[in-house]
């Protein structure tokens, strides 16, 4: 469990401590609102603290990723759903004061053991950024990237076969086929965007973290992403942070919301966005002030 | 009104539209229910004058009903409301259908004071027609609870409405037997009879309205539909869970 709410509510009602306050440490010794388990997870995420430095960014964190399921992640900005995301594939490794405890299970192994190599995790647990970053690269040579330095393919007919197969389940393959040695960069931000999803399918992952994919894309790009995230939900598990409300609604079938580095509520996203249970969830998403 | 249904909200804008929804359904409830008044007093003053006041005050509850269903369709087309907002828009969408109901049915009643009074028709006695104003009384004030329900968010008042629905049907029904007697007494008053039934049977259907009104305030706080659901179903899922 985490060590950093270790807070005593009849000593604070005794010290004649303000209600505000008190209600604080209420809300702070509260656990998750919701149920946080689903029968078949993919993940499985258990008391989950992350400190960068002395800064206790995530606290007792548990949850579960179903397998072929959207999960998306809210909260304000600071609440540490990005820093959760990015537990799932010890992304915050390459951060140096970065400190996780806690157990995260990928089909049931602990991806935290020190004899896991993170390369082929990545690969299994793919990340699609805020901003797309296709690399200075040709576009076909953006997709085979990942499966060349993982040795997924087995000759070019191959490798063409998973470049072709990915941009198809990216929506990308008709717009780009004949174009397939130009520089992804030359793509529009949404066809970037599609472009890195494309990459992250490249190497067979069975999650896929999505850091709110679509901020800097227009509406009609966005569109885009979200029909596609609904497609890849037959094969893939999504977590998809995002700050747009609607996108959380329009995309995933549960919801977390996060505030202060803990997981108030989760729940179906249909339940969340009717009928919230924690006051702090519904104080955020209907836009008013916590 | 509630600072729990509006209050605090980042965009005063939002908040002030919600809170005008709110104002709407309060300004409705006062104009039925003073309808209702009127519709009574036109019967027990026997004045077709007064129950033209009625048909008139129809036409401002009408344009408030329009002009919430306008505010709503504008708050969802530009906030795309969830969760405690999106449940008070649909449940004042629905109230203020059940109030403009509310006003049609008052004028029902108020038909009455014209079809015995302005014509050669066949008045009733006072002694007849004198359940009108007992059941206008008591869904007056199935109304004015259910309002109150409303505006404070109050669940006890609102099972108090859905409870006191349960007796008026017992009283709806014990008013049509006295009816029946004044018939069987003088069968020539059959015809003015008939038409207090009807005023009866809107006045019993004003409170089914206002027990509509008490259950959208459920669904309104807790988020349940408990539209199909007995009394005693609801509360027990009320203050029980």
């Amino acid at each position: 469990m985490g060590g950093g709410n270790r807070f005593s509510l009849p000593q604070a009602v005794l010290a004649g401590e303000s209600s505000a306050r008190i209600e604080r440490i209420a809300e702070r010794r509260e656990g998750t609102v919701g149920d946080i388990s689903v029968a078949e997870p993919r993940m499985t995420c258990r008391n989950v603290d992350v400190y960068y430095a002395d800064k206790h960014a995530i606290q007792d964190v548990s949850l579960d990723i179903g397998t072929n399921e959207v999960i998306s992640m809210i909260g304000p900005s600071g609440c540490g759903k990005s820093t959760f995301l990015r537990c799932l594939n010890r992304m915050n490794d390459t951060i140096d004061i970065c400190r996780v405890s806690g157990e995260i299970l990928l089909d049931g192994v602990d991806i935290y053991d020190r004899s896991l190599d993170v390369v082929p995790l990545r690969a299994r647990v793919g990340m699609v950024f805020q901003k797309p970053n296709p690399f200075p690269k040709s576009i076909y040579d953006n997709i085979a990237y990942g499966p060349r330095i993982h040795g997924l393919a087995d000759g070019r007919a191959e490798l063409d076969g998973i470049v072709e197969d990915s941009l198809r389940r990216a929506g990308l393959w008709d717009e780009v086929k004949d174009r397939m040695e130009q520089p992804g960069t030359g793509l529009s931000g949404g066809q970037q965007q599609r472009l890195c999803i494309a990459r992250a399918i490249a190497v067979s992952p069975e999650v896929i973290l999505m850091d709110e994919p679509c901020s800097a894309l227009d509406p009609i790009a966005t569109a885009r992403i979200e029909e596609l995230i609904d497609e890849l939900r037959e094969n893939y598990t999504i977590a998809i942070v995002t700050h747009s409300m609607q996108q959380a609604a329009r995309v995933s079938q549960r919801t977390a919301y996060f505030h202060l580095g803990r997981l108030v509520e989760v729940g179906k996203t249909d339940d969340i966005f009717t009928n919230p249970r924690h006051k702090l969830t519904e104080d955020y998403i209907t836009g008013r002030f916590g | 009104m509630s600072d729990n249904t509006t209050g605090r909200h980042t965009m005063r804008a939002y908040a002030d539209e919600l809170k005008q929804l709110h104002t709407i359904v309060l300004e409705m409830s006062e104009r039925v229910r003073t309808q209702i008044r009127d519709a009574v007093n036109s019967l027990e003053h026997e004045s077709p004058d007064e129950a033209w006041l009625v048909f008139e005050a129809e036409k401002r509850v009408n344009e408030l009903d329009t002009s919430a269903d306008d505010q709503i369709i504008h708050i969802i087309a530009k906030r795309q409301p969830v969760a405690r907002d999106l449940r008070e828009i649909l449940a004042v969408s629905k109230i203020v259908g059940d109030l403009e109901r509310i006003g049609d049915l008052a004028c029902r009643v108020a038909r009455l004071t014209t079809t015995f009074y302005e014509g050669e028709h066949l008045a009733p006695s006072a002694q007849m027609r004198r359940d009108v104003p007992h059941l206008a009384h008591f869904v007056d004030e199935m109304i004015d609870t259910a309002t109150r329900a409303y505006d404070t968010l109050d669940l006890t008042l609102a099972l108090q409405v859905i409870e006191r629905n349960e007796v008026l049907e017992q009283e709806f029904k014990a008013a049509l037997r006295r009816i029946s007697t004044y018939i069987l007494e003088d069968s020539r008053n059959v015809g003015c009879a008939a038409d207090l039934v009807l005023g009866l049977r809107a006045l019993e259907r004003i409170g089914g309205h206002a027990r509509n009104i008490s259950r959208h305030v459920v669904f309104l706080v807790k988020g349940r539909d408990v539209r199909h659901k007995g009394r005693e179903a609801i509360a027990a899922e009320l203050f029980t869970s």
